[in-house]
């Protein structure tokens, strides 16, 4: 295994996953259904079990059965594969953070709504684009080997599946630096920052009606 | 390497939110630019490589915490970056109580306070804000065209998903940006969409309005549709739409998945824009203006994705399911799971099961709890309007609680000068105060536990708007028709008089 490299900002570092992988293969997981706000929280759930409440606990805080992290063999999963447009909906943060406190540090998925993956490049969740029929593949292994782990490589940018296949993904060279070097947006911005502040200074000269009267 | 060489010689998988075939992206290079690409490199400072790139904001909106979020920086002894390009609005923790002014506790947290408490201040570093109690409050995406804080050409961001809204006067906009990364940088830093057209042609029939187009638009697309995509909407049926009838439109672009909605600007948009207090004036509104003319695509400009949606014929719409996507006509029936294409039948079957509706039954004639009518997708003054024209000489269904909140207090004191809100009032709606209410459940305006509401917002996602709550998503006026008949109707069989 590859040494692991330190983390160079202040920022939350993601490398790699060897976890668990739990079959969510719904489309459209919204934001409401991952962190609802602004109603109470269920009674049912514990700063761990928070995502997901909806779908995860009824209104009473008995688990529902049928939602997968309340399966054997998958409680501890660390890894979500899930439909299209996963994440679709709000642009809270907490969409990201519960997950994240329940331990799920990686979710693979068709597409991402467009807000949750920016808030998942903020948090350190990973979130790995990737075709639909390799997620099934994965999907139908990961029921018929209940409890065994994968591996989500960010440095290499490959999903090891053991026994099935080795799956390539890529990520947006930004995002892979930010993770693997742990940085924060502002620890980013801050090498523009002598960049950023010559074209502001052009810029107000150039479009002074964007500046208010 | 220049971005554009690199962008020209990357061939492999997925890149970025969505999975795409990356020889498809920006199969542009010879074409004219469209739009969204024109203002992204007018605000581009640096290419980060793939399709990432830091961008220069014009406008960053900030809400309720915004205050406070300053605060906190400049306590900690940060500057904050082109402040003048900052605005903040008390929308999501405000009370839509009446008595929210007097009794300010009903205001989440400290939002009451920390608007005059840093009003001042905030004035000295050119930030405009408005709390409870300025005469400007509304909703952030009701507020800002109506002040002409947002204008073409702009690149606009903030924290709430909705902030797509504001495309509908010619600029990009978009929510999910931190304050803090943006106060003290004055920049973002995003992946490039693709380009996505929606064209729309046919004429709207009676009562079909913005709300149905951008409903029917998702319906036929699905709420993926627009994943990795910046949307603009065009065609004539665009162009004879107000501004806030386009405003509605752009404002569902997120429930289409897209990263931000947008329309070319033309003379109705400068017509609008002209008159507002923070839009520019004498010359710079000629050197404005010049600017803006050159925005609308080029004719040969290239879309990733071009799409047709024919308005002939299409009814009121309403959603029968937990996504925007889940919708049909007025008078059709609900649909059977096993009709749904094979990936969709397990979240029709959950989103009915949710929904407590019978596969077979007409959607017209649910009966219904709550009536919301407010919400960022449409509470301005042309949405009152035509619910007030609905309502007018009408009473609200015994048992049911309609709400009616204007989006923003000028749109209140217009709505008032009109006389919209007797009307309102004497049929039995609660006239509340601009806020965002009950469309997210915000500040303990929540629909009852499991009860069914019929709403003109934009998200019918499981307990959105309430525990268990089941939402309908319709245009204003259908929204008005089912206040009035306690269940969901078909408006234009109501103002025919065909439903008592």
């Amino acid at each position: 295994m590859a040494e692991e490299p330190a983390a160079l900002g202040n920022g939350p570092q993601f490398i790699r996953q060897e976890g668990i992988a739990a079959p969510l293969m719904m489309d459209n997981v919204d934001t409401d259904i991952i962190s609802p706000i602004g109603k109470p929280p269920n009674p049912g759930a514990t700063p761990e079990t928070r995502a997901f409440e909806p779908i995860r606990f009824f209104a009473d805080g008995r688990e529902k059965p049928d939602f997968i992290l309340n399966q054997e063999g998958f409680r501890r999963s660390s890894i979500i594969l899930a439909g299209k447009n996963f994440g679709t909906g709000s642009s809270r943060s907490v969409a990201v953070s519960r997950p994240l406190a329940g331990g799920i540090n990686v979710v693979i998925a068709e597409s991402f709504g467009p807000l949750f993956y920016d808030n998942s490049v903020r948090q350190g969740l990973l979130a790995v684009p990737l075709e639909g029929d390799k997620i099934e593949r994965i999907a139908e292994w990961a029921f018929a080997n209940r409890g065994q782990t994968i591996l989500v490589d960010l440095q290499r940018q490959v999903i090891e599946v053991p026994g099935l296949d080795t799956f390539e993904f890529r990520v947006e060279p930004r995002v892979r630096e930010k993770l693997l070097g742990g940085f924060t947006v502002r620890e980013e911005l801050s090498r523009l920052d002598e960049e950023i502040n010559v074209f502001a200074q052009s810029y107000r000269q150039s479009w002074p009606w964007i500046y208010r009267r | 390497m220049k971005r554009r060489d690199f962008i020209k010689t990357t061939v492999g998988a997925g890149v970025g939110c969505g999975f795409i075939p990356m020889q498809s992206l920006f199969a542009r290079q010879a074409a004219g630019m469209t739009m969204y690409d024109k203002i992204w490199e007018a605000h581009e400072i640096s290419y980060l490589g793939g399709v990432t790139s830091v961008l220069h904001v014009d406008r960053m909106m900030l809400p309720d915490n915004g205050p406070a979020a300053i605060k906190r920086l400049l306590d900690a002894g940060e500057t904050i970056r082109n402040p003048e390009l900052v605005w903040a609005v008390a929308d999501h923790q405000v009370s839509t109580s009446p008595e929210r002014y007097t009794n300010r506790s009903l205001n989440l947290g400290s939002v009451a306070d920390d608007f005059p408490e840093m009003k001042e201040q905030l004035a000295a570093m050119g930030i405009q804000a408005f709390g409870i109690d300025d005469p400007e409050q509304g909703i952030q995406h009701v507020v800002g065209p109506e002040t002409g804080l947002t204008l073409p050409g702009m690149l606009m961001v903030a924290g709430d998903s909705h902030t797509c809204t504001h495309g509908a006067v010619g600029c990009v906009s978009w929510g999910g940006e931190t304050a803090q990364n943006v106060l003290l940088t004055g920049t973002v830093i995003r992946e490039r969409a693709r380009n996505l057209r929606v064209n729309y042609t046919g004429a709207l029939g009676p009562w079909v309005r913005g709300k149905d187009m951008i409903l029917h638009t998702i319906g036929a697309l699905g709420a993926d549709a627009g994943n990795r995509c910046a949307v603009e909407y065009a065609g004539p049926l665009v162009r004879s739409l107000s501004v806030e009838g386009r405003m509605t439109i752009c404002n569902l672009s997120i429930e289409m998945g897209a990263a931000t909605g947008m329309v070319a600007p033309d003379d109705t948009t400068y017509e609008y824009v002209a008159s507002r207090e923070f839009a520019p004036r004498g010359e710079l509104w000629d050197q404005a203006l010049a600017y803006w003319r050159s925005l609308p695509s080029d004719n040969d400009a290239a879309f990733y994705r071009d799409e047709t949606i024919d308005m002939t014929d299409v009814e009121p719409q309403v959603t029968w399911g937990i996504s925007p996507e889940h919708v049909i006509g007025i008078s059709e029936r609900i649909p059977a799971p096993d009709d749904a294409p094979f990936e969709k039948r397990d979240a029709w079957r959950r989103a009915l099961e949710y929904t407590k509706l019978t596969p077979g039954d007409t959607i017209a004639d649910t009966p219904i709890d709550e009536v919301f009518i407010g919400s960022c997708a449409e509470s301005r003054i042309s949405d009152l309007r035509a619910a007030a024209e609905v309502v007018r000489g009408r009473r609200v269904a015994p048992n049911v609680l309609a709400w009616v909140i204007a989006g923003s207090q000028p749109v209140k004191r217009q709505a008032e000068t009109e006389g919209l809100d007797r009307i309102f009032r004497d049929a039995g709606f609660d006239w509340r105060e601009p806020g965002c209410s009950k469309c997210y459940g915000s500040n303990g305006d929540l629909v009852a536990q499991g009860k069914r509401c019929v709403s003109n917002s934009n998200r019918n996602y499981v307990g959105r708007q309430g525990i268990d709550a089941i939402t309908h998503l319709v245009s204003t006026p259908m929204a008005a028709a089912a206040a009035i008949a306690g269940r969901i109707v078909d408006v234009r069989r109501l103002m025919a008089g065909e439903i008592v």
